[in-house]
């Protein structure tokens, strides 16, 4: 019998987690100011926010597919969630349920595309990438919209308790929502089934085509709540919003121990991975270093959350090579 | 004759180049096991994927209760009441047991709340009818090949099929989980369950069939022909149409011949053991073993795909370490064949010529790399011509190609780059009877002209027919080796002591 260290070594969010606590109490220690509530406060928003983007791509990596437009709809979705409060007055509720509705649609369609024609989600995404940015700039010329109002500019700039900012509240319904429909509901299950043996999958009556564009949906759903959060964080409909999703978008839930070949994916192991991001952006603020460099980190962090990965299934391999 | 539950009229499937059904009947009456037979590549995997709406049913009729169906998807198929065990694992591998087995049934609407415990119970009562042992919450990722095939099982059976179709579903299991199968189908056809039965175990096949269809080149050989009176020269006669023949070629001794490749005490970390194995100058080794047994695994250690943990490699007396494959290829002239031509042996969308060429590439190329082709076409043709491949030029696109021709350049691609031991795994997969049997003249006068043949076959009139000496491999061990007499009766019975040795013994 294994340990319950051994076993908890096994799971996803072991080594995320030992990473975030080490690097907590190192950079607590070292820098007492990391630990005050407004820097806790700003810590979290930033958590927020990147999760929902990271659960966009997420869904997307466990039907082993690849969503490049996360970004692109959100954008898109940022936009027109502030451009539809300022130029129509539209009021904030209506004009957040329409941006979600925009989202869904991008989302859906490509889902739609990829699953009619059966062209990798690569390609597709990559194009719809091009048409949802375009369709942004056509449509801001490259100027923000300021008219927010200011219930929504609260919403992401308060607290809800304590240091805890309001923007927690819809990043932890979304990670709920998804880790209970991705281990309990049907389309869960054949999101993950169509992702670790599509073959198979099939074979047994699940409809790819279903499937694939409940994927999409979803993910284009995500991306929208992504680009409505950070509008309310940015108090302005900024046009640029979702350009530097991508990496953050793969990196999490890749060091959170998704398979980035499908089938396998951990909303737990994500949220880590969104944390230790977050962590190491923020020290590197801390430290005052070159903000650039966080790319440098982000690169090699994504590097090492694969190579454990990697390890961690020749080791699996090998164990059941030599049982049988 | 009783009840038709479902009846095929003259279906029709063409791949790509390859004509696979032509015009092919079949009658399944109720609460009946029938056979489906017919060599590699005859078109019995192609119909049961139409008869179960993998592919669709464009030429011909399909008749269930006598109205004509169409399925479109596998889908509609399991909704009628067909359900199938293919030949391929279909499992989800981080999925567990239960889950695998209910797949189809999680719950009545996409969003449905899954009860784990539910599907759990059920999937259980489905294990204890197979009287197997496992949790239903084990991911089947950790389970044996044999327990895989029988999950495999256990899901079609839940399904409560009327008609149920079963594609070589004994290929990994040991007799006994065979026969306790065999009590099960018995019990389901007592119920009026139908089923259609793919084996190339003729016993098995003698002992629980009700009736036979036979298909040949993608036709009728025979069409639901009742099985009484039928032995297993009648079957052979009616699949390969002659009575089977081991060609009457002499006897070949080569193990006075020097020694080419030497394992001793070879260990692998893909989990084989003491494996000892010679094979001589110009001799035809064969490794038999089942589905599972780790022949081709061993294959993929020799030419460097996998580390080796324990053991020595000798190539022609010298002591190999061999890191890589190139390594294998330019430093000791070994290649390797694989079973897989479409995924591991050919670039299929890529030309005659750069798949022949593909080995000889790192010697030929020049100053920065450039290639000549001629000076590869130099190199290619020989082999290409040796081999007799029959394609329209050397720039035809291979995939278009026969499966028989296809193999041959598979084949050509090593003998262009002059390896002495060739490593060949199942050559005759998918390939027609008459292509195999110049194959198999084609390795035999290879192994003439010195070169030295470690031949994988799970086929074993192919292997008699073409082996000097047989070594039998079994849970990734070698359990004894064989001089090949060429009396097929005798051979086959002894291969088949090494491999059921130890559990025969513990029944």
């Amino acid at each position: 019998m294994q340990s319950m260290l051994g076993k908890a070594a096994n799971t996803d969010w072991f080594g995320p987690l030992v990473v975030v606590i080490a690097a907590v109490v190192v950079i607590g220690a070292i820098e007492p100011t990391f630990l005050s509530a407004f820097n806790i406060q700003v810590l979290l928003s930033a958590i927020a926010v990147n999760l929902v983007i990271a659960l966009a791509q997420m869904i997307i990596i466990a039907i082993g597919q690849m969503n490049l437009s996360v970004g692109a709809i959100g954008g898109l979705v940022a936009i027109a969630f502030a451009g539809m409060m300022e130029v129509w007055g539209i009021p904030a509720p209506l004009a957040l349920v329409l941006a979600l509705a925009i989202g869904l649609a991008g989302g859906l369609a490509n889902g739609f595309i990829v699953a009619k024609t059966g062209i990798s989600a690569f390609i597709i995404t990559l194009a719809s990438l091009s048409f949802f940015k375009g369709l942004n700039l056509g449509i801001t010329e490259a100027q923000p919209f300021y008219g927010v109002p200011d219930a929504v500019k609260a919403f992401g700039n308060t607290n809800m308790i304590g240091p805890i900012p309001w923007l927690v509240l819809p990043a932890a319904i979304a990670g709920l929502g998804i880790w209970y429909l991705l281990a309990k509901l049907r389309i869960g299950r054949q999101i993950l089934a169509v992702g670790g043996n599509p073959h198979a999958a099939e074979l047994s009556g699940i409809s790819i085509f279903q499937t694939t564009v409940w994927a999409h949906g979803l993910s284009g759903l995500l991306a929208a709540l992504g680009g409505v959060m950070v509008v309310a964080r940015l108090q302005i409909g900024q046009p640029s919003i979702g350009d530097d999703w991508l990496i953050l978008s793969f990196a999490a839930p890749v060091i959170g121990g998704a398979v980035l070949a499908g089938g396998h994916v951990s909303v737990a192991g994500t949220a880590l991975g969104v944390v230790v991001v977050a962590i190491i952006t923020q020290s590197l603020v801390l430290f005052h270093i070159d903000p650039f460099v966080v790319q440098v980190v982000l690169g090699a962090l994504i590097l090492w959350a694969v190579g454990i990965n990697r390890w961690r299934e020749v080791r699996v391999e090998r164990r059941l090579r030599g049982a049988s | 004759m009783s009840e038709v539950v479902l009846q095929a009229r003259a279906i029709g499937k063409s791949f790509p180049g390859v004509r696979a059904l032509d015009k092919v009947d079949l009658t399944l009456a109720k609460g009946s096991i029938h056979a489906l037979l017919g060599e590699n590549g005859a078109g019995k995997s192609t119909l049961i994927k139409l008869l179960t709406g993998v592919h669709r049913l464009e030429e011909g009729e399909l008749l269930l209760d006598g109205k004509s169906v169409q399925f479109d998807d596998p889908h509609a198929a399991i909704a009628a009441g067909i359900g199938v065990v293919h030949q391929e694992r279909n499992l989800i591998p981080r999925f567990s047991v239960a889950e695998n087995i209910m797949l189809e049934r999680l719950g009545p609407s996409v969003l449905s709340r899954v009860d784990q415990a539910t599907l759990r119970a059920e999937a259980k009562r489905w294990l204890d009818l197979l009287e197997l042992d496992v949790n239903p919450a084990t991911p089947v990722m950790r389970l044996s090949a044999a327990k895989m095939q029988l999950v495999e099982i256990a899901k079609a059976l839940s399904l409560r099929s009327r008609v149920l179709l079963m594609d070589e579903p004994t290929a990994s299991l040991t007799p006994h989980e065979t026969e306790h199968l065999f009590t099960l189908l018995q019990r389901l056809k007592r119920d009026g369950v139908t089923i259609v039965f793919v084996s190339h175990k003729l016993e098995e096949v003698l002992q629980i069939c009700d009736s036979v269809t036979v298909l040949r080149d993608g036709r009728n050989a025979c069409q639901s022909q009742p099985m009484t009176g039928m032995g297993r020269q009648d079957l052979v006669r009616l699949m390969i149409g002659r009575a089977e023949q081991i060609p009457a070629w002499e006897t070949r001794d080569r193990t006075t011949a020097p020694v080419a490749l030497q394992l001793d005490k070879v260990s692998t970390s893909l989990g084989h053991q003491d494996i000892d194995l010679t094979l001589h100058r110009g001799e035809i080794l064969g490794l038999y073993g089942l589905v599972g047994a780790g022949r081709s695994e061993l294959a993929k250690c020799l030419i460097g795909l996998f580390p080796l943990t324990g053991g020595k490699v000798t190539i022609d007396g010298q002591p190999a370490a061999i890191g890589s494959v190139a390594e294998a290829l330019n430093r000791f002239g070994l290649g390797y064949v694989s079973e897989d031509r479409k995924q591991e042996g050919l670039v299929l969308a890529h030309s005659v010529l750069d798949n022949a060429g593909i080995a000889v590439w790192s010697k030929l190329a020049g100053f920065l790399g450039f290639l000549k082709n001629g000076q590869i076409r130099e190199r290619v043709l020989p082999a290409i011509e040796r081999l007799e491949v029959k394609t329209p030029s050397l720039a035809q696109q291979v995939g278009l190609l026969s499966g028989g021709n296809q193999q041959k350049v598979s084949v050509a691609k090593w003998l262009a780059a002059g390896v002495r031991i060739l490593i060949i795994d199942e050559p005759s997969v998918g390939i027609d009877i008459k292509t195999k049997a110049y194959l198999h003249e084609l390795i035999r006068a290879l192994a003439d002209d010195g070169t030295s043949v470690l031949l994988i076959t799970s086929d074993m009139p192919e292997m008699i027919t073409l082996a000097d000496r047989i070594a039998v491999m079994d849970g990734y061990r070698l359990t004894g080796t064989l001089v090949n007499d060429r009396d097929y009766p005798r051979m086959s019975q002894g291969i088949m002591n090494l491999i059921h040795g130890e559990e025969q013994d513990a029944a």
